[in-house]
């Protein structure tokens, strides 16, 4: 038996039995189904009150506003990214503290996606997890610089600075500032990849990567597609310098792409994305925007997750597995709750939800 | 040339040393499993317990071995223990022994696998439980192997 197993046996088997207690309250696709049903948000609550959700849920009023609902789902995953960290050891924990590093990412991204906004910090804050490294003192000093090149400095990272290059925060429209969140976010996917590429081996390492590189493919897809919405010509200076099954000779191809419809049509032939990918052209038709892919990355890492999750138990993938289904089903229920809030139909809700 | 008596008691300390050994072992890879899912799932703990409770039974599998070795030692300035005893009381000792820390390996990994797995399932129980007994059933094997040596001595 390898040496890591009988680590994850011996001294991991509290967090395992842990992370598999939380996953049999996930909501399924039918749960969610019937919640984007429910004529108001306060049913909503109703149904969630019992289940991990409670505790957060609680503290909320019957007039909260689904802004409110949304960060109380939210704050419900962060105390689950916390917990775990809090009662793993050794190398579960370092591993679950540099997952816990990628969300310094996502408030960058966020940071920037408001300040373009022309939001305010404080509007900024309401919606932000409690997770990563940075501090809101941090955050609150990076709000107030006005260029992407003073706040990539700040993080001390050249070649996240370098993927900015020529890009600038003001006057960003909105599908720049979703291409900067997506270099934001393949920057902090990178880290993690690098954290599990170097530090962990064997089956811990097996395990993860699928999820990580994927992550990081489907970023880079992201960004090329974008950066073709916006007519940037340079696109491989944006993309993170990691394959995973998107090889260097499918990225030239998709880059070289004369126009945006041309890309799309070409992410078909990808044979590893192409479940996910192959109605990537009919999908912008539809809606003439890039968002539904960010519903097909969820997709793709539920399906990967769900393989881990039935796999071989004692490696550190099934801590990932389940933090990536947590992850997902909160920004679900999130959209459920909004949608309701906003008054759409189950059937306007359904498409917004992976599962 | 050693005493009979030296192998005898070295069989009976095997006997109770190392099962105690194999108990432990099943106990602390299980209960930190057991004590986890119950944070998320109380209600099977109970269940689960059964664990513990078979892993500690290699402990009493060791003590009835090792006392019913004891029995068969003759009292002080009796007569001499015979060399084929001795031999029959330290295998009946190691054999339990060795068998206690191999199943209460298996115990505690099947153990703590069914708490992780009734945490997520908790339908599974009846169906995850078998592993864990089908482990307890080697010590038995050993458990049987070693009273037959013992009271043949």
């Amino acid at each position: 038996m390898p040496a890591e197993t009988l680590v994850h046996i011996l001294r991991d088997n509290y967090t395992e039995a842990k992370v598999r207690g939380k996953k049999s309250f996930l909501l399924e696709r039918q749960q969610l189904y019937s919640l984007a049903e429910f004529r108001t948000q306060t049913e909503i609550l109703g149904f969630l009150a019992d289940g991990p959700y409670g505790p957060e849920l609680s503290k909320l009023q019957e007039s909260s506003s689904p802004v409110e609902v949304e960060r109380a789902v939210r704050m419900s995953f962060a105390r689950s990214v916390k917990n775990l960290i809090s009662t793993a050891k050794g190398g579960v924990k370092q591993f679950l503290v540099e997952y816990n590093r990628r969300f310094d990412a996502y408030d960058l991204a966020a940071l920037v996606l408001y300040k373009s906004q022309g939001k305010s910090w404080e509007e900024y804050l309401a919606t932000r997890l409690p997770l990563g490294i940075m501090n809101e003192k941090e955050l609150h000093r990076l709000y107030s610089v006005e260029d992407l090149e003073t706040l990539t400095s700040v993080v001390g990272d050249e070649d996240l600075a370098a993927r900015l290059e020529g890009i600038k925060l003001e006057g960003l429209t909105p599908d720049k500032a979703s291409l900067v969140r997506d270099i934001f976010n393949g920057w902090g996917e990178e880290r993690f990849y690098g954290f599990i590429s170097e530090k962990l081996g064997g089956r811990d390492k097996k395990s993860c990567l699928p999820i990580v590189g994927s992550s990081i493919d489907l970023l880079n897809l992201s960004i090329m597609l974008r950066s073709k919405l916006i007519g940037i010509s340079d696109i491989q200076t944006h993309l993170v310098p990691i394959q995973w099954k998107l090889d260097r000779k499918a990225i030239i191809q998709l880059a070289s792409s004369e126009d945006l419809a041309l890309a799309l049509d070409r992410l078909a032939g990808l044979r590893y994305y192409r479940k996910f990918l192959s109605g990537a052209r009919q999908r912008y038709e539809e809606t003439k925007s890039l968002s539904f892919l960010e519903l097909f990355i969820r997709m793709h890492m539920l399906e990967l997750s769900k393989e881990i999750l039935l796999g071989f138990p004692y490696t550190m993938g099934i801590e990932l597995a389940f933090l990536v289904l947590k992850e997902n089903e909160a920004r679900n229920l999130a959209a459920v709750v909004s949608g309701v809030g906003a008054g759409l139909k189950p059937e306007q809700i359904r498409p917004l939800v992976a599962a | 040339m050693v005493d009979a008596i030296v192998w005898a008691s070295i069989g009976i300390s095997l006997a109770v040393f190392l099962s105690v050994i194999g108990a432990a072992l099943g106990i602390s890879i299980a209960a930190p499993a057991i004590a986890a899912a119950g944070t998320e799932r109380p209600e099977i703990v109970s269940k689960s317990l059964i664990a513990t409770i078979l892993a500690e039974a290699l402990a009493i599998y060791g003590l009835v071995v090792g006392l019913l070795s004891i029995f068969k030692l003759p009292a002080a300035g009796a007569a001499a223990l015979s060399s084929d005893s001795g031999f029959r009381l330290f295998f009946g000792g190691t054999i339990m022994g060795v068998a206690s820390i191999a199943a209460g390996f298996g115990i505690g990994t099947s153990g703590g696998a069914l708490a992780s797995a009734t945490a997520e399932k908790p339908e599974l129980f009846s169906r995850v439980v078998v592993p864990l007994i089908l482990a307890e059933a080697l010590a038995i094997y050993a458990f049987v192997a070693a009273l037959l040596l013992v009271l043949q001595a």
